[in-house]
């Protein structure tokens, strides 16, 4: 364990700049919304700042990404292939726990079943992560419920705690002790353990009373969703006020669908593009035929909650789909992100005679 | 796992066949594969094949395993079914695969087989009927149930004669309305089934068509006394990367690339969705 005084911390995202294309946190001047965004100026990092609007998942998993261009010439019958993957080294700092967590859900499914996706695994080959603790919980957020925050536990080379004057440095990786012996940072005593300990404690003390009460509640949530014992009906009631705009996806630092398109980009030539796709959307299930097994709107809604709360999904995981970050509560316009979806199927099981 | 996961492997367009209004069958040929092994597949496995320029498609492979010409049969449906049907032979297309698990041969040795087709249904079930043909001492009885809407849109013409007549082969062939020139039974394919004397036990059923034929087929057989567990489909779904990572072909718990794309009833009846 080490500690860099507040004025210092910088110091250490300067370092990583230096060989890593950088990402932080800061604030968009336009809308004055906080980004998870490159950094070519490291004023602009603000640790202290909101949850970001949009998770770093998009550091890993490109909103739009090429992943192949090919040239076929008909004349000599001849087709040449280009793989288009980008292993360049990235460095995310001040990265919130959820945040983190999505990245280890996404590493676990991309990385971790019969096949390994060789785009995310490039993407992923190169990373310096430093995590920074919420000391103070923002508006939506239910990460306690989920078990993935306020502090993050395992997938970090460095997790930053602010303790009031100081930073307390956890390190995690090797990658993370030769940083911290690089910049010759303080050590810090024992006892800063347990002011970490206190500083996350207060984060859980001030949680909001939807984040609370649903706490104790999560575990039958789950079990209910995986073994779909209550009135579907649930699922209808979320349905109706879903208005199908994927936004939830988007935000999710855990969704991981994606759509192929091949376009043509000259007369020879074309590529292929991954882009990130929602299961909320009508035509994700359509065949060609134009059948769609999956096109009533609440099965659609009932994919997406099966995905992030059951059991069986989380084999894919090591863990829950979800992972608490409240992002989908903000950006839903129907109002059905996840805190409500678990208060409503909550509501259902605690029916009379259920 | 094959090494062509993720860029396609070239392939050479020998042949195409019209078989019925807007199906045709592509024969293929590799192009050569310095270093590789032949390309190999299972019965019941497929494959994601890509048009250039227009895309990429997830299809079965009717071909026998063993010896045959290996080779696809696609509808025109779609944007890149269409560019495919506009392939002439010596175009080249792209080949990721093969994918998903494939039949259960090895647990179905000995047994009785029943196979129902409907519609161009009967794609997917080639290989495996194709297969069974040629190793016919390993089974019991083999019947063969297979009903299209008119005799225009019977598949794999030659196969069907072949098949008719093959030892060991008892086959069903139905149209579904009567019309001139047909002397055959009419009907769907489920009233076959009921009005035909089928074996029970140790008896497993291929089944694969369009939703509606599926779902009446698969009352029939229960209604027969044949176990859940026995009745065998490959089903169908959008599908973007074949590997298990673009999730467009989830099915509840299941990815249809990986998982599937072969699933007994009683998996697919315990998936909790629509098939």
């Amino acid at each position: 364990m080490y500690r860099i005084s507040k004025d210092k911390v910088n110091d250490i995202a300067a370092a990583l700049a230096e060989e890593h294309t950088l990402y932080a946190p800061a604030l968009q001047r336009e809308t004055l919304q906080v980004m998870f965004t490159q950094i070519k100026d490291l004023a602009r990092i603000n640790l202290t700042a909101a949850l970001p609007l949009v998770p770093p998942k998009h550091v890993v998993f490109p909103q739009f990404g090429r992943t192949l261009s090919y040239a076929y010439d008909k004349a000599k019958q001849e087709v040449k292939f280009t793989p288009e993957t980008d292993n360049s080294p990235k460095a995310l700092f001040g990265v919130r726990a959820c945040d983190l967590t999505g990245i280890q859900c996404l590493d676990r499914f991309y990385l971790g079943q019969d096949f390994v996706d060789e785009v995310y695994r490039d993407h992923r080959k190169k990373m310096f992560i430093v995590a920074n603790t919420c000391v103070t919980p923002f508006r939506e957020c239910f990460c306690s419920c989920m078990d993935s925050g306020p502090s993050a536990r395992e997938g970090f080379d460095m997790n930053l705690t602010d303790l009031g004057n100081e930073y307390l440095i956890e390190i995690g990786s090797e990658k993370g002790e030769t940083l911290a012996k690089k910049l010759s940072l303080a050590s810090a005593p024992e006892s800063a353990k347990r002011d970490r300990e206190k500083a996350v404690d207060k984060s859980l003390s001030l949680f909001s009373k939807t984040a609370k009460d649903n706490k104790a509640w999560i575990s039958r949530v789950v079990n209910r969703v995986t073994t779909g014992l209550f009135d579907e009906k649930a699922w209808t009631y979320i349905g109706d006020q879903c208005l199908e705009c994927g936004a939830c996806s988007f935000v999710c630092p855990s969704c991981s669908c994606f759509n192929v398109v091949d376009s043509v980009t000259g007369k020879d030539s074309a590529e292929r593009t991954r882009t990130w796709d929602s299961c909320s959307f009508e035509g994700y299930s359509r065949m060609a035929g134009g059948h769609n097994p999956r096109k009533p709107v609440e099965d659609r809604r009932s994919k997406r909650c099966f995905c992030k709360l059951s059991y069986s999904q989380s084999k894919k995981y090591l863990r829950h789909g979800c992972v608490g970050c409240g992002r989908c509560a903000w950006v839903c316009p129907g109002d059905i992100g996840m805190p409500n979806v678990v208060t409503y199927i909550r509501r259902e099981i605690t029916k009379k005679g259920q | 796992m094959s090494d062509n996961t993720t860029i396609p492997e070239v392939v050479t367009v020998d042949e195409i066949r019209d078989e019925i209004v807007d199906v045709k069958t592509f024969y293929l040929s590799f192009d050569e594969r310095p270093g590789k092994k032949p390309f190999a597949f299972k019965s019941g496995q497929f494959i994601m094949c890509t048009v250039f320029g227009a895309g990429e498609f997830a299809v079965s492979l009717p071909a026998c395993p063993e010896n045959d010409r290996f080779h696809l049969t696609v509808r025109r449906t779609g944007k890149v079914t269409n560019a495919l049907h506009e392939l002439k032979p010596g175009d080249k297309i792209g080949v990721r695969g093969p994918f998903g698990n494939g039949f259960p041969f090895e647990d179905i040795q000995s047994k009785n087989i029943i196979y129902v087709g409907g519609g161009i249904g009967i794609i997917p079930l080639r290989s495996s009927i194709m297969h069974v043909m040629q190793n016919n001492q390993k089974f019991g009885r083999i019947l063969m149930f297979y009903g299209a809407r008119t005799p225009r849109d019977l598949m794999y013409q030659y196969n069907l004669k072949e098949w008719k007549t093959a030892p060991g082969f008892e086959t069903f062939i139905a149209i579904d309305n009567p019309m001139p020139g047909w002397d055959g039974p009419t009907g769907f394919v489920h009233t076959l089934i009921k009005n035909a004397d089928i074996p029970v036990k140790d008896t497993v059923a291929f089944v694969c068509g369009p939703p509606m034929m599926f779902n009446a087929v698969i009352k029939e057989l229960l209604s027969r006394g044949l176990d859940e567990h026995s009745i065998i489909s490959t089903l169908e779904r959008h599908m973007k990367c074949g590997i298990g990572k673009c999730q467009h072909c989830s099915i509840g718990r299941t990815l249809v690339c990986t998982d599937g794309p072969v699933y007994t009833y009683h998996q697919i009846k315990t998936l909790g969705e629509q098939i």
